[in-house]
């Protein structure tokens, strides 16, 4: 019986899963050669960061915050600012700025997470613009609206971080460590009690989960997810102005989770993939973008509620499944994962 | 083991519980019974802690439990099913269970993100603790069901199952047989008795007379929120005013 479980431990399929990513995006720069490709990639790796972030908080634990934008910025300009006005080496500035932005999700996430539904997302999103206005309100450390310029460059260890190629290299490994990371939280009893905290609170609560206290560190660790992504960001286009703090941005990233299945963790690495090809054909229509993505958003969550390539995947499942049992009668395929 | 000295429940001035007074021995079954609207289900909640008393106490096992938050008393050892089966839909039914296993684990964030020894150990450990649970309850070839695709009955199983993996002390069961025909009864009565053996204290709400009389070691009757009687089986079956307010008031239910 127990070999029969480890059989179906999610774990497993994990792992492999993840070598094989890993492996595939490792040696992808060695089978393409250098590109333009590269710089785009290396922003589809920066945004992964936030949308596996976002998928943990909102996918698996159900609390739709909308402060993934601010996070970011808070991560690109604290590192910068640490770096320019302070002076020191980019990495540990990328470090103190992931200190700084989890202390900040600590007091913000306490306050807003006693709301629930549209009301937390109406209180993350005052907080996302609090952190829009700052950012041209502080000039004398944001620079105002032109930004900062100038970011240095991240090194490691004497070994300047100043290509695409040798970014790639940075960026990636991070976002497959994050990915790691969440895969093996999603599928242990934190995991679990995520999904008890989205299903019911309190219920969880009857068994002894600290709901309060859960919901705080895990839109602390999200939230860092974010503003790692927005530090290296920063250390990596050396500019950063106050179009980081947009509102959009969370919106942009809910439609990634639309677009990759809210519980599906490399759902949300495909769902940025997809949204940033997407803006590559749309650039035409630069004008129409945002309507675009408005009306795709409104058809994927009416037709898809669990998300565009979750849904898909579900119904060419639920096919396999009639086509096996054929004209047996069939439930519903499982929903999980 | 569990005492409940004078407790009050009112909501906006109506007395859902008024000053309920019982005890209960360590090792003992206890009925409690009343017609609808009689504050079973409240007291439940008073005692999980899911509604803080009016007034009165809550003792479990000598340590004052009154007004502390559910999630604090379910990991003092008390834990629950519900009268309609509130199981985690989503979730296998392994899962469930494992969720019983929560506060008896202790992996944090940290631990469980990196994969570390010890939290792939403790999480072998709860499986094992788990399927042990879910066989008890009959269900270790449904494992990998999910939950919402059980049918009723065994969602009820479940439950106990998930309640049974918290290892509790006390374990309050509300309705356990609603829906079951006579054998599934006669087989829930002997699970009864085989969580009782294991040391487990339980507190069962239930309208199925003939399953109550033979299973409870004592009866207490609640009408209209207020304790109208307390004893044997036998005593309880004869007392003149449990007739007259509980059986005489309402058709039997069976």
């Amino acid at each position: 019986m127990s070999g029969n479980i480890e059989n179906h431990l999610k774990h497993g399929n994990n792992a492999i899963a993840w070598l094989v990513v890993t492996a595939g995006l490792l040696l992808l720069p060695l089978a393409l050669g250098q590109g333009y490709y590269l710089s785009a990639m290396n922003f589809i790796a920066l945004y992964s960061m936030v949308a596996i972030g976002v998928c943990l908080l909102t996918g698996y634990g159900g609390q739709l915050a909308l402060s993934h934008g601010a996070f970011f910025a808070i991560g690109a300009y604290c590192s910068s600012i640490l770096s320019l006005r302070a002076g020191l080496p980019p990495w540990i500035s990328v470090i103190a700025s992931q200190g700084f932005a989890a202390l900040v999700a600590w007091g913000i996430g306490a306050v807003v997470l006693r709301l629930k539904g549209h009301y937390l997302a109406i209180a993350s999103l005052a907080f996302a613009m609090i952190v829009e206005k700052l950012s041209m309100a502080l000039a004398d450390l944001t620079g105002g609206s032109p930004g900062l310029t100038g970011i240095p460059r991240l090194s490691l260890g004497g070994f300047a971080i100043d290509s695409d190629l040798r970014f790639y290299y940075v960026a990636w490994p991070a976002v497959m460590l994050l990915q790691f990371f969440a895969l093996n939280l999603v599928s242990s009893r934190i995991g679990r009690a995520l999904r008890c905290v989205k299903e019911g609170e309190e219920i969880a609560r009857l068994f002894g989960v600290d709901v309060r206290a859960f919901k705080v560190k895990l839109f602390i660790l999200s939230s860092v997810y974010g503003s790692l992504a927005g530090s290296l960001y920063a250390h990596y286009v050396t500019f950063v102005s106050p179009s980081v703090a947009s509102i959009m941005f969370a919106i942009e990233i809910l439609l990634v989770l639309a677009l990759g299945g809210y519980t599906m963790l490399w759902g949300a690495i495909v769902g940025v993939a997809g949204i940033n090809l997407l803006n590559e054909y749309l650039s035409v229509f630069v004008q129409y973008k945002r309507m675009i993505y408005g009306l795709a958003l409104i058809v994927i969550v009416l037709v898809f509620p669990n998300g565009l390539f979750k849904g898909v995947a579900d119904r060419i499942d639920s096919l396999v499944g009639i086509l096996r049992t054929k004209g047996k009668s069939h439930a519903e395929p499982d929903a999980r994962q | 083991m569990l005492s409940l000295t004078r407790v009050s429940k009112h909501f906006s001035g109506l007395a859902a519980l008024s000053e309920v007074s019982f005890t209960m021995r360590e090792g003992s079954i206890k009925g409690l019974i009343g017609p609808n609207g009689a504050g079973k289900t409240t007291l439940f909640n008073t005692i999980t802690g899911v509604y803080r008393p009016t007034s009165g106490s809550i003792a479990l096992s000598g340590r004052d439990i009154t007004g502390l938050n559910e999630e604090v008393i379910a990991c003092l050892g008390v834990s629950r099913t519900f009268q309609q089966a509130k199981v985690f839909y989503s979730l296998t039914a392994l899962e469930n269970v494992l969720v019983g296993r929560h506060y008896r684990s202790r992996s944090g964030f940290m631990a469980c993100g990196f994969g570390l020894h010890s939290s792939r150990r403790e999480e072998r450990e709860m499986r094992e603790k788990a399927m042990h649970y879910l066989a008890f309850m009959g269900l270790a070839k449904r494992w990998d069901r999910v939950a919402h695709e059980l049918p009723i009955g065994e969602q009820r199983w479940l439950e106990v199952a998930r309640a049974l993996a918290t290892e509790p002390r006390l374990l309050l069961l509300d309705e356990p047989t609603a829906g079951l025909n006579e054998r599934e009864t006669e087989d829930f009565k002997k699970i009864v008795f085989g969580i009782r053996d294991s040391g487990v204290t339980i507190l069962v709400i239930e309208h199925h007379m003939k399953f109550i009389m033979e299973v409870c070691d004592e009866i207490a009757v609640l009408n209209f929120g207020v304790k109208i009687a307390e004893g044997r089986p036998d005593e309880i079956q004869h007392s003149p005013e449990v007739i007259a307010a509980y059986l005489g008031a309402e058709e039997d239910d069976d």
